[in-house]
């Protein structure tokens, strides 16, 4: 389906990504916005909140963040596409209803312009460590899907294709942007309505006696039902069966794993199984020379555009050095770093934390390559050069290493001493 | 509790809204057969979110009429009643002062004051005034019935179905055995002064209903402020 032209602000723009972001998700058709301000997205809401009844969209201040993810649920089972816009104290208390939503295969949108932390942090600067949060936040066994935008024209694409998975797969989706991305201003390309594509929910078509809201077909993803239209909806947290009913016999349980995916007792095992059955169709990634690489530069969101600069440093010099970005950050591209780890000299992964996605490449990569963190403590960027260096090293490197190899950047020696030697290559 | 949605099925039926516009919004867990038996749609929350919960129903799709079944409200989420009090927003609250932790696991409840298991010493905080409470923070229509007042709160529920804002209940229930202990110690005094209904130790459980007053509810407030400054770009929220 093509997007309605009555909620797409056709034109180019120099805004920032927090009012891309807005934007974004106003041309997916998102009808309804609880959120709670949150330095540095209030931004996004705000430019949210103005257009809004202009369009027939919803925005609504809720109390706290608690109660804001708790509408957006409600909002998605009433019928429309519904989102929030947070940052990391205000997604720390959104994780109960993410487990709620995950649960009851609620698609939602969740953007998470992330900031220094961990706590309070840092308000007002960059960061890019709620990462692991977001696949792990809530409790319980469930699967995610996580976007990471670099620039405001991607905080407006990529917010639309966060709306279109959500309701592909009917699961929670993450727009993990940063400060960096939310304050930068930049051009912004809106296109004409006729050339966004949206994807519809999938709404039943059968007997209304016969629908069970998580009965599915090979797609592992069950159609959906507004809520008021008489289908007796029993929509619950508690483990579940295809009808709805909670499952409360502990006799039950042990048949879970054995049944594993023709499982139809619970609805537990697929909450995962449709993410992992599916990822081929979500993952997306960006590549650059990456046929002839001897190293591998990792990295997603604001840092890949500072690590492209240090790839193409390396790259004047002569060194095989590719680039592989993330689009989306889970689900994990497992199989791809896997099969590149085995022909590479070693994967250099930049981000603004003290690591997290690189113990995935480490994970995937199977002890075949060496692995190497080029972290940031948060407040800004990596300089170039200390990703350069990483790089240049990891080129030249004789040995191999079990393990995360730590780099100290330039930053770090400066302020804590050292050299970077000394803890490179222990 | 099977006599709250009794009463709540009668309420439904005497309103005579379309049944299944009705959701009903929980956070504590009820057995299927209910959905069943009211030919409504359910939403059990996370504890203590059901009111934001039925909130963004209401606001993506203002047809429906979401009822909010809860426990405690004066715990988890007594913010969220605060603040949808204040707001007016168009959603009915049935606070079910069924001192359920004891029966799940015996902690103390705001609204309880018998000797439990968390408490085994006796509960020496003074229970919350739940009626009050609303009242205080703008609530428009406020009741309250123990659950074998089925008549008056079915009552209390077909007109807060029609009402515009928040409607609370406190419905004053517990486990089975007692419930015929509240209602005989139970003493109807309509339009009371929200002040004077406090559940203590040796007094008479107050019911009736205590206050109704028009006021804007949210939407209403809503289509207002919007169409003064927006006016003819502005698309209304549509109730009817």
């Amino acid at each position: 389906m093509k997007a309605d032209p009555r909620d797409v602000l056709t034109g180019t723009y120099y805004i920032d990504g927090d009012i891309a972001i807005a934007y974004g998700a106003l041309a997916a058709g998102c009808k309804f916005l609880g959120g709670y301000p949150i330095t540095p997205s209030t931004a996004a809401a705000e430019a949210f909140a103005r257009k809004a009844p202009q369009v027939g969209a919803r925005f609504i201040q809720i109390e706290d963040e608690l109660g804001a993810i708790a509408s957006v649920l409600g909002a998605s089972w009433a019928g429309q596409k519904s989102m929030t816009i947070t940052s990391g104290p205000g997604y720390s208390l959104m994780m109960e209803n993410i487990g709620l939503g995950a649960a009851t295969e609620t698609p939602f949108v969740i953007v998470n312009i992330q900031r220094g932390g961990p706590s309070t942090g840092v308000p007002t600067s960059t960061g890019q460590a709620d990462m692991m949060q977001s696949k792990w936040g809530s409790n319980g066994d469930y699967e995610v899907i996580a976007l990471a935008p670099d620039s405001p024209q991607e905080g407006f694409d990529f917010t639309v294709k966060a709306f279109n998975l959500a309701e592909r797969y009917r699961v929670p989706v993450m727009l993990m942007a940063d400060e960096c991305v939310g304050h930068m201003t930049e051009k912004v390309v809106i296109p004409d309505a006729s050339e966004i594509e949206l994807e519809t929910r999938r709404f039943y078509k059968g007997k209304k006696e016969e629908y069970k809201p998580f009965k599915r077909d090979k797609s592992l993803v069950p159609p959906m039902v507004k809520a008021g239209d008489g289908y007796k909806l029993y929509i619950t947290g508690l483990s579940h069966d295809e009808s709805g009913h909670p499952i409360l016999d502990k006799k039950l349980l042990p048949d879970l794993d054995k049944a594993g995916v023709t499982n139809k007792k619970s609805t537990n095992r697929f909450l995962v199984e449709k993410i992992r059955k599916n990822r081929d169709e979500i993952i997306e990634l960006r590549e650059e020379n990456l046929e002839d690489a001897d190293v591998i530069v990792v990295s997603y969101g604001i840092i890949s555009r500072v690590a492209y600069r240090a790839v193409d440093m390396a790259r004047r010099e002569g060194l095989k050095v590719g680039m592989l970005r993330l689009i989306t950050v889970w689900p994990f591209p497992e199989d791809r770093i896997a099969e590149l780890a085995k022909r590479i000299k070693g994967f250099v992964v930049t981000e603004i934390n003290y690591g997290q996605i690189v113990f995935e490449v480490d994970r995937c990569s199977h002890g075949k390559t060496n692995i190497i963190l080029v972290p940031h403590g948060g407040g800004s960027v990596h300089d170039p050069d200390d990703i350069y260096d990483a790089i240049k090293k990891t080129a030249t490197e004789k040995k191999r290493y079990q393990g995360v190899l730590e780099y100290t950047t330039s930053l770090e020696r400066s302020v804590f001493g050292g050299s970077m030697a000394e803890k490179y290559g222990k | 509790m099977d006599k709250i949605i009794e009463a709540l099925n009668k309420g439904i039926e005497n309103a005579g809204v379309e049944r299944r516009k009705v959701c009903l919004v929980t956070d504590i867990a009820y057995s299927p057969d209910v959905v069943d038996f009211l030919g409504i749609d359910l939403f059990h929350t996370s504890r203590g979110r059901a009111i934001p919960y039925a909130t963004g129903m209401k606001l993506a799709n203002p047809k429906l009429l979401p009822v909010v079944l809860i426990g405690d409200i004066a715990t988890l989420g007594g913010n969220h009643f605060v603040h949808s009090c204040r707001r007016n927003m168009d959603i009915v609250v049935i606070c079910v002062n069924d001192f359920v932790y004891r029966e799940v696991a015996g902690e103390t409840a705001p609204g309880d004051f018998s000797p439990i298991s968390f408490s085994p010493y006796l509960s020496f905080e003074k229970p919350l005034n739940i009626p009050h409470m609303a009242r205080s923070c703008g609530c428009v229509n406020v009741s309250r019935w123990t659950a074998l007042h089925t008549d008056e709160l079915a009552n209390s529920i077909s007109q807060a179905l029609h009402r515009k804002g928040l409607s609370l209940i406190d419905v004053i229930s517990s486990a089975p055995d007692l419930l015929e202990f509240y209602y005989k110690n139970s003493e109807l005094r309509n339009d009371e002064d929200t002040l004077n209904v406090e559940i203590e130790k040796d007094r008479k459980i107050v019911v009736g209903n205590f206050f109704n007053e028009e006021k804007p509810s949210f939407i209403e407030a809503y289509n207002e402020q919007h169409t003064k400054i927006l006016g003819d770009n502005f698309v209304k929220i549509e109730v009817e």
